[in-house]
């Protein structure tokens, strides 16, 4: 298969759909559950679905090793390329990580002005014409609302779409029915899109709920979910 | 007679300036080998000892690793002290090669770097148990235990802090034994008197807590030791017990801190190296049996058995070529025979030496596992020397490729004698280091592994061999590759007069699929009903290796070429080997362009790192020089940019990323692949080629 074909048969377009048409630059998007229910695969195969279209990404993780992520990459690509045969695979790989920067913080407690500081520095004097950042683990619910109004901010300037993936930092948090912790809720006004993922035991799948979209708080299920196997988004 | 258990064969790693030169002085200073210590970059123009060649003294780095003995405590120590930037890793890996034990050096400022990385990525691949020893303790921003958790994060080891440090920065005054509980203060004018006092009462509580942390780690490699802890009886033999079994095993890196410079925690370290290492029966070693389709063979440390010895450095000493050895079964003592296996040539040990960096010691005869050095010997660096009753070869080390090549022109008569005598040298010492006279330019060619390392083999030409030489633009080891299918069907015929010549071959080349694994070269033959005769068929094989050795875009070897015939013809008289060598090599050379020929380039790993303030100008650096960036991580005020940049850009990358960032930043590099050259560049250096052969056939 080509990549093309691959990506018109990818699952990610009925994820798009379920977005009427994706997130958008200027905003943000949130993919919140406990922990250990497969976000950061999710966002990653987000992220890998963009590099397939030619989009330039920046994944931002808070961990002390950069390999980690870098073996997700190469996971979630290689189970695409598999399942979809994809011919000269490892040419492909080599192309579209040139559209890839991780860009990764190892000190505790970094604040964002640092962060978004050092995304500017790169989109700037490092010519990385960035279309999405991804903020693998940030510790959204106990940032400030002033930090996550920077962020909005900084995204809708620098014409970035901006995903998340979220766990709450406290253990004792109660979730609803969705997936999603009450401690993510006082944000809810400055985020574009939030979807909560939760592990359903009688159809051996993640659920994704689609609880904001905009203007629209209705919470619908969405046309995809997450394989608990491969940690893949599924039509 | 050295009691072998007693031995210890130690090396010494670390990044660049993170003074492990400093520390392999002091080593050898408290084991009273040298009466005073100098600096580095000594003011009273001595020079450390270990850096025995004018260069590394002038430049403040080491190259060579000299093999050094010292005695502690009744343990032979031989340290052998390695080189710490990436141009030189084969004399890293060589050292490693016969080390059983390592000490990683870090800087407890700048903590696990770059070259830190690739030490330890080296000594992962050659089993090294290792300990840490986080130095500089005394500068500012010292922080080991950043240190000991970097050694975590970043290299994956299971480290465990068996000391914490008393002060930090300029009130560093000592460290505390978590295993004895005891603080350690280090007196006298140069800290050669041992103190110990009562833990001060303000550490005892943290020395407390991180004592339990290491029993806790440790307890898994000593039931004895598990017990003992739940019945509260832990005992000093007990911890080293399971530290040793843990370190031996790979399976736990003990972390130790002082700081060479103020002359603290060197002999607490020292015991460790006798403690937690391993002696070298405790460490396997295998052979090849040549005259068993090199089947590996298990060594044994043992005297008594038959010589096994790898020449594992050379260097020009004064009295001749000097080859370090090190003994892996077997004793050997002067006048014995042995064979170098690499040349099957016998010859007799003359002069048998113990080394101290600059000075040695004559002795008669050396036993298995020990390091010695031999006077006199033809040979090249990691030969094999055995009994001549055995034909074993160590078995052989990881060589790269070079990606750099450079021309050298001597400047006169005496300077192009002098140079060939040099060359001679250097590529016996290093095999990275390659030479050969180009028959079109008639120029001498070095090639190595980059321009540093060319660099330096240059300056050595000048001062040590008093050769003067001018030199062309480094040039980069380009490969060519085809990027699609092509048929070809090629009849070689001359029939006029004499014996004639006659083949037929058919089939097509296509490129290899990229991959990890993906060979250089595939040889396919499809040959039905005889149509080209059995033995021909390696003929056509060598034909077309003969046609990659040079490519017709750049002159490069080609890469990646798959070659399968499925039809042919021959002639009962007239065909040949030579004939059917001939018409695959035009086949192949005919069907080239119809393949659609590509060029490819070594693409570096470079690694930056700097402070966080330049990490634009880095980033900017790298975009400059058609560089994706990998990855970057912040850490503080530091940060680390990983980037893939092509080898051609590089060139004096140095001075431009000092002037970038004041001298702040520095960075590694390493081959990472080669990929397919931008079609503008191609088109260039085509170009250049085409020129470059027209002026030669002037």
């Amino acid at each position: 298969m080509e990549v093309q074909e691959l990506n018109e048969l990818s699952p990610l377009r009925a994820f798009d759909k379920s977005l009427h048409g994706g997130l958008g630059k200027g905003n943000l998007g949130v993919l919140v559950s406990r922990h250990g229910v497969g976000k950061t695969a999710c966002l990653v195969h987000l992220a890998t679905d963009k590099l397939f279209r030619n989009q330039h990404i920046i994944h931002v993780s808070f961990s002390g090793n950069v390999d980690h992520v870098i073996s997700w990459y190469k996971e979630v690509f290689r189970q695409i390329s598999e399942n979809r045969d994809l011919e000269d695979a490892t040419h492909i790989y080599n192309e579209i990580l040139a559209n890839r920067v991780v860009m990764n913080f190892s000190q505790e407690n970094v604040s964002v002005e640092k962060v978004l500081s050092s995304l500017e520095t790169l989109i700037r004097q490092g010519s990385f014409n960035a279309d999405a950042v991804m903020f693998d683990g940030y510790h959204l619910t106990t940032a400030s609302e002033e930090d996550v109004r920077k962020i909005k901010e900084f995204a809708m300037n620098m014409r970035l779409e901006v995903w998340f993936s979220v766990s709450p930092v406290k253990m004792d948090v109660t979730y609803d029915e969705y997936g999603v912790p009450e401690t993510m809720l006082k944000y809810e006004e400055l985020i574009d899109v939030l979807i909560g993922l939760k592990y359903s035991e009688d159809m051996d799948k993640v659920v994704m709920t689609l609880v904001k979209d905009g203007d629209d708080i209705t919470p619908h299920p969405m046309q995809v979910n997450l394989d608990p196997k491969t940690m893949l988004i599924v039509n | 007679m050295a009691d072998i258990s007693k031995m210890r064969n130690i090396g010494i790693s670390a990044h660049i300036d993170s003074g492990k030169t400093t520390l392999s002085e002091r080593i050898l200073f408290y084991a009273n080998r040298i009466h005073a210590i100098h600096e580095v970059r000594g003011k009273d123009g001595v020079g450390a000892t270990m850096d025995s060649m004018e260069l590394e003294k002038e430049r403040g780095i080491t190259i060579a690793s000299a093999a050094t003995n010292v005695t502690w405590k009744e343990h032979p120590i031989n340290v052998i002290d390695t080189p710490g930037h990436v141009d030189f890793t084969i004399e890293v890996e060589r050292s490693l090669r016969v080390l059983d034990g390592a000490v990683l050096v870090l800087c407890s400022v700048a903590g696990v770097q770059s070259q830190s990385i690739t030490v330890d990525r080296q000594m992962k691949r050659y089993n090294v148990p290792r300990i840490a020893f986080v130095n500089k303790c005394d500068r500012t921003g010292a922080n080991p235990y950043r240190v000991k958790n970097q050694l975590i994060e970043k290299l994956g080891l299971n480290a465990v802090l068996i000391q914490i440090p008393i002060g930090l920065e300029d009130k560093l005054q000592g460290v505390v034994d978590l295993i004895t509980m005891k603080a350690v203060y280090f007196d006298g004018e140069s800290g050669e008197k041992l103190r110990y006092e009562e833990i001060p009462a303000t550490l005892q509580a943290e020395a407390e807590e991180k004592r339990e942390e290491m029993l806790d780690a440790i307890s898994m490699f000593s039931d004895e030791l598990m017990e003992a802890m739940l019945e509260d009886a832990v005992t000093e033999d007990l911890i080293h017990e399971a530290l040793r079994k843990g370190t031996i095993a790979l399976e736990l890196v003990p972390v130790m801190m002082g700081s060479a410079y103020k002359n603290k925690g060197i002999q607490p370290l020292l015991d460790a190296i006798i403690t937690y290492l391993p002696n070298p029966t405790q460490v396997t070693n295998t052979a090849l049996d040549l005259d068993n389709e090199e089947t590996p063979v298990k060594l044994v440390a043992d005297d008594g058995a038959k010589p096994v010895i790898l020449g594992f450095k050379l260097e020009d000493g004064q009295y001749g070529q000097l080859t370090y050895i090190r003994i892996y079964q077997g004793r050997v003592k002067k006048g014995d025979e042995l064979m170098n296996t690499r040349t099957q040539k016998k010859f007799k040990i003359g002069r048998l030496v113990k080394m101290h960096a600059s000075s040695m010691e004559d002795i008669n005869e050396v036993g298995a596992g020990d390091i010695a050095a031999l006077f006199g010997i033809d040979c090249a660096s990691g030969d094999t020397f055995c009994h001549p009753s055995l034909n074993y070869s160590m078995t052989s080390m990881f060589v790269p490729n070079p990606v750099i090549s450079l021309a050298v022109n001597p400047v006169d008569k005496k300077a192009a004698d002098n140079m060939a005598k040099a060359l001679n040298r250097f590529t016996k010492e290093d095999p990275t280091f390659r030479t050969y006279v180009d028959p079109e330019s008639n120029q001498t060619i070095i090639q190595g592994m980059g321009e540093l390392h060319l660099e330096v083999y240059i300056e050595r030409m000048r001062r040590e061999y008093k050769a003067e030489v001018l030199t062309d633009k480094p040039e980069v080891a380009y490969r060519e590759a085809i990027s699609q299918r092509a048929d070809f069907n090629y009849t070689h015929k001359k029939q006029t007069g004499g014996s004639g010549q006659y083949a037929r071959v058919a089939g097509y080349i296509e490129p290899i699929p990229e991959g990890e694994d993906a060979p250089n070269y595939e040889f396919i033959d499809s040959i039905k009903g005889g149509v080209i005769p059995t033995e021909y068929i390696p003929s056509c094989d060598k034909g077309f290796q003969a046609a990659l050795k040079k490519g017709t875009q750049l002159g490069f070897p080609i890469v990646g070429v798959r070659a399968a015939i499925n039809d042919g013809a021959y002639h009962p008289v007239d065909s040949s080997d030579q004939a059917f060598q001939t018409a695959a090599l035009q086949a192949f050379r005919e069907t080239y362009e119809k393949a659609k020929p590509v060029i490819l380039e070594p693409i570096m790993k470079v690694s930056v790192e700097g402070p966080t303030e330049f990490q634009g100008n880095i980033f900017g650096s790298i975009n400059q020089r058609r560089g994706i960036i990998i990855s970057s991580t912040e850490d503080g005020a530091n940060c680390a940019v990983d980037a893939e940049v092509p080898l051609s850009e590089m060139f004096g990358y140095s001075t431009v990323l000092r002037s970038l960032t004041q001298g702040k930043a520095e960075y590694t590099m390493e081959l990472a692949k080669y990929s397919k050259v931008p079609q503008s560049v191609s088109e260039e250096l085509k170009k250049a080629y085409q020129e470059k052969k027209k002026e030669l056939s002037k």
